[in-house]
């Protein structure tokens, strides 16, 4: 047991450091998997979406499994990822993030079916939801 | 004349452990972790841990779960609201003690 008086402000200064430093790392090493998933989720959605939004035919088709079959990878990846994990626990935070990926996507998913072949919608929808996803990681990664 | 207190006064008892603090500086960020987290974090024994822990158990600085992760059981530890204002209040009188305060 450290004595009070003996931390003197150099100790002070160590000390705060060291908690500094330790946190951070602890926090790093376990929040990882989250914020790859997030960005992996904005990228594999946003992508496949505008593609959808702007091909037909074979090449949809081929987006369109492409796109669901990364998403499922992605979901396995966290899965595997984040078993025996703790630090992720279902809070407000990830709801709120889930929903505004979710608003997003919606968004581009109206634009594939209703401006098919719109490069503007496209750009527009699909930029959001990557967007979307983008700020979610980084308000997560500077937790 | 006013006597202002030091504010090594006002440092947590239980957090002048070194191991102590540092249990409680991993779980700072992370909200909560596992035993065996916390353990690399720290690189202590579990032995070590697991009697720092029930110090700060006891001290009601930390919550103790048990679960079960498939057939392995599993123990996470994450701070307490008390844990947490006495973190931040032995955070605040090391920044004064530092002079940052």
């Amino acid at each position: 047991m450290t004595d009070r008086t003996d931390i003197t402000p150099a100790a002070a200064r160590r000390l705060l450091s060291h908690a500094d430093s330790l946190s951070r790392r602890t926090h790093d090493a376990v929040r990882w998997p989250y914020i790859a998933f997030l960005l992996g989720l904005g990228s594999t959605t946003s992508f496949g979406t505008a593609a959808m939004t702007l091909t037909e035919g074979r090449a949809f088709g081929l987006v369109y499994v492409g796109t669901l079959a990364a998403t499922f990878a992605l979901l396995l990846f966290f899965l595997v990822t984040t078993q025996g994990r703790r630090a992720f626990a279902w809070s407000r935070r990830w709801t709120v993030y889930m929903a505004c990926w979710s608003t997003a996507y919606a968004g581009a998913i109206a634009a594939v079916a209703l401006a098919h072949g719109s490069v503007a919608w496209a750009g527009t929808t699909s930029g959001l939801v990557l967007l979307v996803t983008l700020v979610c990681a980084a308000v997560e990664a500077r937790r | 004349m006013t006597m202002t207190e030091h504010p090594r006064h006002r440092l947590a008892d239980p957090l002048l452990n070194p191991v102590r603090f540092s249990i409680v500086a991993a779980l700072d960020r992370a909200e909560k972790l596992s035993f065996g987290e916390v353990r690399d974090a720290v690189e202590i024994t579990d032995s070590a841990l697991s009697k720092q822990v029930s110090l700060l158990e006891a001290a009601g600085f930390l919550a103790v779960g048990k679960g079960f992760v498939g057939k392995t059981p599993r123990t996470t530890l994450s701070l307490t609201r008390r844990g947490r204002a006495a973190w931040r209040g032995h955070l605040d009188a090391l920044r004064e003690i530092a002079g940052e305060g």
